[in-house]
């Protein structure tokens, strides 16, 4: 599909949100897929070190940019340090709407809200590090995602003794 | 995969038959639109009322794979206000 049309219809589910239940139906399960048990947060949240990983195409600038050839998406992630300001990120995503996100990366990268929940004494901090990936991966792009990327993301918060990590879709 | 080297993740979500088919082991869903999932741009308070929320729900879900739903209704809401901006 051209870039243009992945755009189109990331506009239109932005506003039609019967049409995005739909596509979740059809997106199917990871019923095979055993959920972990939950791991318990280890301090209070007051105390704790919080990390957000977005999936909604976040990257620096300076960063490549996520490959939007590829119709099965792509399954590499991108690092982002704590303090990194507003205008230094972009983002590469065809398929959900980022306009709203191009203005306030906040709506999907929450990384100043996080800042100043800590500052307010309401979570212990914000890790050093941060993770930006893309959602709507399939085949190969999904395998390197669970394969490689997410061992390697899970590695990186370990190091940062991370406490609690945020997902947030795009 | 987080959550399997035993730190402890809350997923957010605006679809919620995404969330059901293929569900994190910390779900928080609302009804907020795609792109937008923390609120609209510049609403600090809404955005800090989300993700303390959302945070907050790692002492409430306790069982993998479970759902808390947020009550919040877009602009038809009074947010706290905002707290830890700096001036």
């Amino acid at each position: 599909m051209p870039r243009w049309w992945n755009r189109l219809q990331s506009k239109v589910y932005a506003r039609a949100w019967w049409l995005s239940e739909r596509y979740g139906r059809r997106a199917g399960s990871f019923d095979d897929i055993p959920l972990p048990p939950l791991a318990p947060l280890r301090r209070p949240l007051r105390e704790a070190r919080v990390a957000i990983v977005t999936a909604g195409g976040v990257h620096l600038s300076e960063q490549a940019p996520f490959d939007m050839t590829d119709p099965e998406g792509d399954g590499s992630y991108r690092v982002v340090p704590l303090g990194t300001p507003p205008s230094a990120l972009r983002i590469t995503h065809d398929y959900y709407d980022h306009a709203a996100a191009d203005r306030d990366i906040n709506c999907v990268f929450p990384l100043d809200r996080l800042g100043e929940l800590a500052r307010a004494g309401e979570i212990g901090e914000a890790g050093p590090r941060h993770v930006g990936m893309m959602g709507h991966l399939s085949g190969a792009a999904l395998g390197l995602l669970v394969d490689r990327s997410a061992g390697a993301i899970a590695a990186l918060f370990q190091q940062d003794a991370v406490d609690l990590v945020l997902a947030v879709p795009g | 995969m987080v959550e399997s080297v035993g730190i402890p993740t809350v997923t957010l979500s605006v679809v919620r038959s995404m969330t059901e088919a293929t569900p994190a082991p910390r779900n928080v869903f609302l009804r907020f639109r795609l792109g937008q999932v923390l609120g609209e741009p510049g609403a600090v308070a809404q955005q800090q009322a989300v993700l303390r929320s959302a945070l907050g729900a790692i002492e409430t879900i306790g069982q993998t794979g479970g759902v808390v739903e947020l009550p919040y209704r877009w602009r038809r809401e009074v947010y706290p206000p905002p707290v830890g901006v700096s001036a």
